[in-house]
Formats: structure tokens, sequence, C-alpha cells
């Protein structure tokens, strides 16, 4: 199954999603319904990730293969990791956010809110947040050259690999493509999955955005299947 | 908290001293604070103002009223669904004598703009955090040629 439906109020699923479902090499699309929800999403990813790994505590993607057993749960606090295990404790991901409806300083606000060091996560190479817009223009491939870029520093760095979160909402500013083709055609050159790549993808929409494809446009975007899709929907508790 | 928007008193200028309103103004930003505290803040300085704070919205309602309703239109510029230059493109092809001011948390230039958007034709700029007393001053001087008291 490659499309799934969660309720915005279940934020652990949606981090089961974006650290079970989408593997390295892998590119994943992620649909969201409004903004707050969009940054509940990005700090706790930022928060499991950095902070976690900071702590010594082992994300889950350094054990995932234990994931769907509880008694592994239980040991991912284990202090007998394997070396490489600690190594990559001390190596975590490299995290690009590429913000667009948020300022960058929004978002490092948002994430120090919950918690994050962000200031030091920026120094020692773990965390890179970006105007999407300066990204993209004026040159349209200079998102997957920045984002090549990390995969090489990964590597050379003996990280694991690069997560990037990136927000979309660029390919909908100015409203001449509009139907959608830039989009798509940019979404399509961004395989679903790359063998021995390092880097997760997570291609963000917004609700309004998202829902100006097409079903046959949305197929395309999913390159016909083979991408994953999380749609997030606005809770029926949160809006009581 | 930090809010959006100074709330430094603003001074009318003298001759827009009276009761009249001096004109009617469409706000739209995602962002559910601001449109509040902006239409909060404009109008204490006596002007009329609907807020939205969905784009699409925000232009039907636009759509459904007289051409010369609003005066300015006062719009965000990345939102979802429908950005702030589609709007203007659209307020401006609707109406072209509705001035349209754009406002951003990101930095922009007139030059800039216009190299990037060069078929969006807006009247103005506007830096967030938003601080009153510039906002009022640039919304009167943007209408300046087309300001008059509503009701007169």
């Amino acid at each position: 199954m490659t499309s799934r439906v969660v309720e915005s109020h279940n934020i652990e699923s949606i981090m089961d999603w974006f650290e079970d479902e989408i593997c390295d090499g892998e590119n994943g699309i992620l649909v969201y319904p409004n903004s707050p929800t969009f940054r509940e999403i990005y700090t706790q990813y930022a928060k499991d990730q950095l902070v976690s790994a900071r702590e010594g505590q082992q994300p889950k993607d350094i054990s995932q293969d234990n994931t769907n057993n509880d008694d592994n749960k239980n040991n991912n606090n284990n202090k007998n990791s394997s070396i490489k295990e600690q190594q990559l404790l001390m190596h975590p991901r490299i995290l690009l956010i590429a913000t667009f409806y948020d300022t960058v300083n929004t978002v490092k606000h948002n994430l120090s809110a919950v918690g994050v060091d962000v200031q030091s996560h920026i120094d020692d190479g773990s965390l890179l947040i970006v105007d999407a817009f300066n990204a993209y223009y004026p040159d349209i491939d200079g998102m997957k050259k920045l984002v090549a870029s990390l995969s090489e520093r990964a590597i050379k760095e003996g990280r694991i690999g690069v997560s990037a979160i990136i927000n979309t909402g660029f390919f909908f500013l100015y409203g001449r493509d509009v139907d959608g083709s830039n989009l798509i055609g940019y979404e399509a050159s961004l395989a679903p999955k790359t063998d021995g790549g390092n880097v997760r993808g997570f291609s963000c929409y917004h609700m309004k955005n998202y829902r100006k494809f097409s079903d046959s446009q949305k197929k395309e975007l999913l390159a016909q299947g083979q991408k994953k899709l999380l749609e997030v929907i606005e809770s029926a508790v949160a809006s009581m | 908290m930090r809010l959006p928007l100074s709330y430094k008193k603003h001074e009318i200028k003298d001759e827009n001293k009276n009761d009249k309103p001096l004109a009617r103004l469409l706000v739209v930003d995602d962002d559910l604070d601001i449109p509040n505290v902006v239409k909060a803040g404009l109008v204490k300085n006596k002007f009329l103002v609907d807020s939205f704070t969905d784009s699409e919205e925000a232009l039907q309602n636009f759509q459904s009223n007289p051409k010369d309703h609003y005066c300015l239109v006062l719009s965000d510029i990345r939102m979802p669904g429908m950005s702030g230059i589609q709007l203007a493109r659209k307020v401006k092809e609707h109406s072209p004598n509705v001035k349209v001011i754009l406002m951003t948390s990101f930095e922009i230039k007139d030059n800039e703009f216009s190299k990037v958007f060069p078929s969006t034709q807006v009247d103005g700029f506007v830096q967030k955090p938003v601080h009153l007393e510039h906002l009022t001053n640039k919304i009167l001087d943007t209408i300046g040629q087309t300001k008059r008291r509503l009701n007169e």
C-alpha cells in the first residue's frame, strides 16, 4: 500500500511514516491540511532526529528492523549499542528543512520551542534551514543540487544520510503553471527510489495546493503509485 | 508573544480628522492572527476593513461587490491555494483602479519583484512585522489619487 491517510492529532503515526515507510533513497509525498499541522510535523521530526540522537537515544531508523517488536522497542535506550550505532549517534542524519510559508527565523523559533538547540545543530552541520524560494529560484534545479551536496557531505562525515523536508509552495506562487506540468515534471524527476541512496526526500504539499491537481495529475505526481503518499487530514477532534 | 503589528498610536493627519471612514480595505493573510490585528489597527485609524484568512474566499468577496467597493487590497504574498501574486492579478483584472499592496515577512525589493513577476502589477510592498503608522501612511500614500471619503 503506497497511500495512507492519518488524522493530524495522530502525530505518532505521522512520525512512523517518516521513519519507517520512507527509507534511504526514497522520495515520498506528504499532504498536510494547514500550516500549524505542518509546523508540528517538522518540529516533531527534527526533535526525534536531532535531540534524540544527541541524548543518546536511537532514532528509529537505526533500529528499524526492530520497530515492530515491543521488547526491542524497549531496547532503544540500551547502552550496549554496537560501535557502528554509536558512531551513527555521533553523526546523525543531516536534516534539511526547506520552508516556504514560514520564514527561516520562524522555523528556528518553532524548533527552539520544542527543545531543539538550533544553533548548535546548524553549527555542527546536522541542520540546515533554507527558504525554498531561494533554493528553486532562479535555478529550478537548485534544490536538487543542494540535496546532492548534502548527500555527499553525509558520506564524507560518516553520517547515516540526509532527510530533506521540502515545502513545494514555491511552485504555486505564481499561478501561471495552471496545468501543474512544471511541478509534475519536477516531481517526476525525483525517482521514487534510488538504490544505494542516502537521502530521504519528503515533498510537502499544503492541501489547498494539492487539491488543485486532477486525479490523473495526482497519479503522475505519485509516479503511477510508485511513490508513497501520506495525506494528513484535519482531526475531527481538533476541529471541534 | 510577538505581535505582527506595532500598536504605536498613529496620529491621523488633520485633513483626515472627521468621523467618516477614509476608505474601505480588503485585508488577506493566511496567518490567523494578522488579519485581526491589522484590521483592529486600521479600524482604529478610521478605515473600513474586511479581513480574510483564505485568499480564495477573499477574491469571491471582492468580485461579488461593486468594482469601487474597495479602494485597496492588502495581501500577504505566500499563501496556499491562491498566493498574493495570483490574488493581485485577479484583482487588477477585475478592477484595474483598485490599489494592491503586498506584505511579506520575506525580504523583497521592488526591482526584484518586477524581475520575478514581470506581469504582475502591484502598487507597493510592506515588510512584516507591520508597523501601524508606516502601514497607515503607506495606504494613504497609495490611495492618494483615488482617495475619497466614503459617502461623499
